[in-house]
């Protein structure tokens, strides 16, 4: 898992031998950060997607559940960050349904960098792992090529400098949950002030032994203005050419059962 | 050479509008700049109210939309209920996701309306299935860049369906204005709780 | 040699029986009885724990289990057999299904798929019959049952109203009245299901197998009514147990797994838009006491 299929590899290999440009894949500049408090662990993210110089999402959500007691911030390759949580948390899941016990963050970051380390950096998903399990409260890293790091707080995206600066100011040993959070959430507002590849809001998680709590757009920063004046169309601006109304009704069921009445004429016949 | 993108030239939009959902594409299919037909439709239907826009090299439309078909038809089948737009959403993620190391050269847009609550629904993805959920409006194609600016400047929330086919129509066409790649007419879709429209609107053939 | 080729050991007798699939099917009949009731909001399913030795730990055993958020099941026969098929459904309901829409399966696809499995050992060479009947329990989102009645009423009658207008009544109606004849249009609710050796599968309303499969049908049918709620459910699982049971009833003999409304509790998060509890869970020994002492 997961069966990638390469059947158009050699096509697109071939066209980028002559030239052809690789396809943009939507990537989350991003900054994301972690931090480990007194009875938990925070991590943060900003939630703007980007496509080069194109913010393609304004709102988009980088904290990825693994289980209820293991989050993920992701950063790199917005389709891989999604698609490997998704795969880690699926064999989690199954894990701990066979164990009978809840998964081990360690377990879920040993996964992780198995799974990256075997595509060679081709996966680009660069996460911050972080939950709380019987053996205690952890933070990781894990970079695309399948090194990890642990320690008390952690960076990491295109505002990872911003980000960390914050933290190497501010950062103390013992914090509490609130000091936490806004430890977390200043550096994130400080990769979406000082990064272009990150923007827009703040979403934290808090990971505690009882439970998670997620406060998606913790901060809003940047909420658009409303417009002074309207820009909606008469009725009648666009000219059209034809037009097909399809209703409900008409279309009927994928299989159209008749009923056919009792004073049919035409019976079918049936053998006696 | 361009990029596989930018090869047929296309561009498509959806909007979110109050109880209804809107897309739309423009109708040109080109060999770069060499206009080879003004009637390739760019939006499929698979159901009752999902849509798939799609964007991209040509022959990797007509593949995709012929992918999903199928795999659309399989689910109809083997479910005896028609697929929700969410639900088809993932579908379209994790089956471009499969092609990560050899991707279709395709920028999908889904819309549509919830079966069980009527909400609107609408998303776009990137070639490799990262899904961009928006609450607003979507955008692809070549007229990327200009459909942005409209949108931006156009769109407001809790449209009317007759306001946003307007609005989804005059960002459409004014798009593709400033994309020599994109044009030739374009279809509409208006999607509501118990029907559809199609239009087919009135555009520059230059 | 044996991975070249081999051969089915279900093979036909000159009767047009496979005998394997009956041996199979005995093999359930000597199984301790399970059991499983549908009610309005939910589902029982339900069984004794019997240990072979008074000194066997009880808390370590466990006849029904959890496949998804929503769905659960239990077994009569082969308890090995049943754990491989746990195993088999716990993850084809991942692969097969949430890795691609990214949400669990309904009940019919899995118990489908389960099917598959299961019907798939009576046709593959060098292998024999799952030794076991189940029975599955889940909850599908969609229409209600009742919503799906007054939906179609409503629908008649604006099918009426807008006939006057439009001019097209009778088209439209005819549309609702088809509507609820194919029925699996976004079907929801609770599911019950019980498959067997053979791979075929049956959906119930209350049913029971095993050992005393016949007795406690024959007590259910007696027992069982339309609008049935949960708690109803549980009382009557619990008093067609008595009938069959041979030891003493209580929370460590008794084993009962519930599909009901979502259990927030469970989910350990909180502040997730969307996010629902699992309607499947097991009832703990102090919960099985408690309607024990009401009964």
């Amino acid at each position: 898992m997961p069966g990638f299929d390469f059947s158009n590899y050699n096509r697109n290999a071939a066209l980028h031998a002559r030239g052809v440009p690789l396809p943009k894949a939507t990537s989350t500049g991003t900054t994301i950060v972690g931090c480990i408090y007194e009875g938990g662990v925070v991590i943060a993210a900003d939630t703007r997607a980007t496509s080069g110089p194109i913010v393609a999402d304004k709102n988009c959500e980088k904290l990825h559940y693994i289980a209820s007691n293991i989050w993920c911030a992701g950063a790199g390759t917005a389709a891989d960050t999604e698609f490997t949580t998704a795969l880690i948390s699926s064999q989690l899941e199954l894990h701990a349904l066979s164990t009978g016990r809840k998964a081990r963050v360690v377990t879920c970051m040993t996964m992780l960098k198995q799974h990256l380390f075997r595509y060679q950096g081709h996966i680009g998903a660069y996460l911050v792992v972080a939950g709380v399990d019987p053996t205690g409260t952890h933070l990781f890293t894990v970079h695309a090529h399948g090194s990890t790091d642990k320690l008390p707080y952690v960076t990491m995206g295109s505002g990872s400098l911003a980000a960390m600066s914050v933290f190497e100011t501010q950062w103390k040993a013992s914090l509490t949950r609130d000091e936490a959070v806004k430890l977390c959430a200043d550096a994130i507002e400080a990769g979406i002030w000082n990064d272009l590849g990150s923007g827009s809001n703040v979403d934290v998680a808090v990971i505690t032994a009882d439970k998670t709590t997620l406060m998606r757009n913790y901060i809003k920063p940047n909420e658009r203005t409303q417009k002074l004046r309207s820009y909606a169309f008469p009725k009648g601006t666009t000219a059209v050419l034809n037009e097909k109304i399809i209703r409900k009704a008409d279309l009927g069921n994928f299989v159209s059962v008749h009923e056919l009445t009792e004073e049919n004429d035409d019976k079918m016949e049936v053998d006696t | 050479m361009s990029s596989p993108f930018s090869i047929n030239g296309g561009a498509c939009v959806a909007m979110v509008g109050k109880d209804c959902v809107a897309i739309a594409c423009d109708l040109r299919l080109g060999l770069q700049a060499l206009t080879v037909s003004n009637n390739f439709p760019k939006v499929f239907q698979y159901g009752d109210n999902v849509f798939l826009g799609l964007t991209g090299l040509a022959t990797d439309v007509s593949t995709v939309s012929d992918l999903f078909r199928y795999k659309v038809n399989m689910y109809r089948l083997r479910e005896e209920r028609h697929i929700a737009p969410r639900t088809f959403a993932n579908l379209v993620s994790s089956s471009l996701y499969e092609r990560r190391f050899g991707p279709y050269f395709v920028s999908p847009v889904v819309a549509g309306l919830d079966p069980t609550t009527g909400a609107p629904f609408i998303c776009g993805f990137d070639s490799i299935g990262c899904i961009d959920f928006a609450k607003d409006f979507i955008v692809s194609g070549t007229a990327t860049e200009q459909l942005f600016g409209m949108c931006e400047s156009l769109w407001e929330p809790d449209l009317g369906p007759d306001a946003l086919f307007e609005t989804i129509s005059q960002s459409l066409l004014n798009a593709v204005d400033r994309d020599a790649l994109s044009g030739w007419g374009a279809h509409v879709y208006i999607i509501e709780k118990d029907k559809v429209t199609k239009r087919l609107l009135k555009g520059r053939q230059d | 040699m044996a991975d070249r080729y081999s051969f089915s050991l279900t093979t036909f007798s000159p009767s047009g029986k496979l005998v394997q699939i009956e041996y199979a099917l005995n093999a359930v009949n000597q199984g301790v009885t399970a059991l499983g009731i549908k009610a309005t909001n939910g589902i029982v399913l339900a069984t004794e724990k019997k240990s072979s030795s008074p000194l066997a730990d009880p808390s370590s055993l466990a006849k029904i289990s959890l496949i998804t958020p929503n769905i659960g099941m239990v077994y009569s026969g082969m308890g090995p057999d049943y754990r491989v098929l746990v195993d088999r459904a716990r993850k084809v309901s991942h692969t097969g299904y949430k890795r691609i829409y990214n949400e669990y399966p309904p009940t019919r696809i899995l118990v489908q798929d389960v099917a598959r499995v299961m019907q798939e050992a009576t046709q593959s060479g060098g292998v024999r019959p799952y030794g076991v009947s189940l029975l599955v329990a889940g909850w599908d989102e969609g229409v209600l049952p009742e919503e799906e009645l007054e939906k179609a009423k409503l629908a008649k009658q604006a099918a009426a109203g807008a006939g006057v207008g439009a001019g097209q009544g009778e088209e439209e109606g005819e549309g609702s009245k088809l509507s609820d004849k194919t029925g699996g249009i976004l079907k929801g609710g609770p599911m019950l299901y019980q498959v067997d050796p053979s791979g075929s599968y049956f959906p119930w309303k209350a049913t029971a197998i095993g050992k005393s499969a016949t007795t406690a049908k024959t007590f259910l049918e007696k027992r069982y009514t339309e609008g049935l709620e949960l708690e109803d459910a549980v009382h009557i699982a619990l008093l067609t147990l008595k009938e069959t049971i041979e030891g003493e009833m209580n929370g460590e003999t008794i084993e009962i797994g519930i599909v009901g409304a979502p259990a927030d509790h469970l989910l350990g998060v909180e502040g997730v838009e969307g996010a629902v509890g699992p309607r499947f869970r097991k009832l703990t020994p102090q919960e099985i006491e408690d309607y024990l002492t009401n009964l």
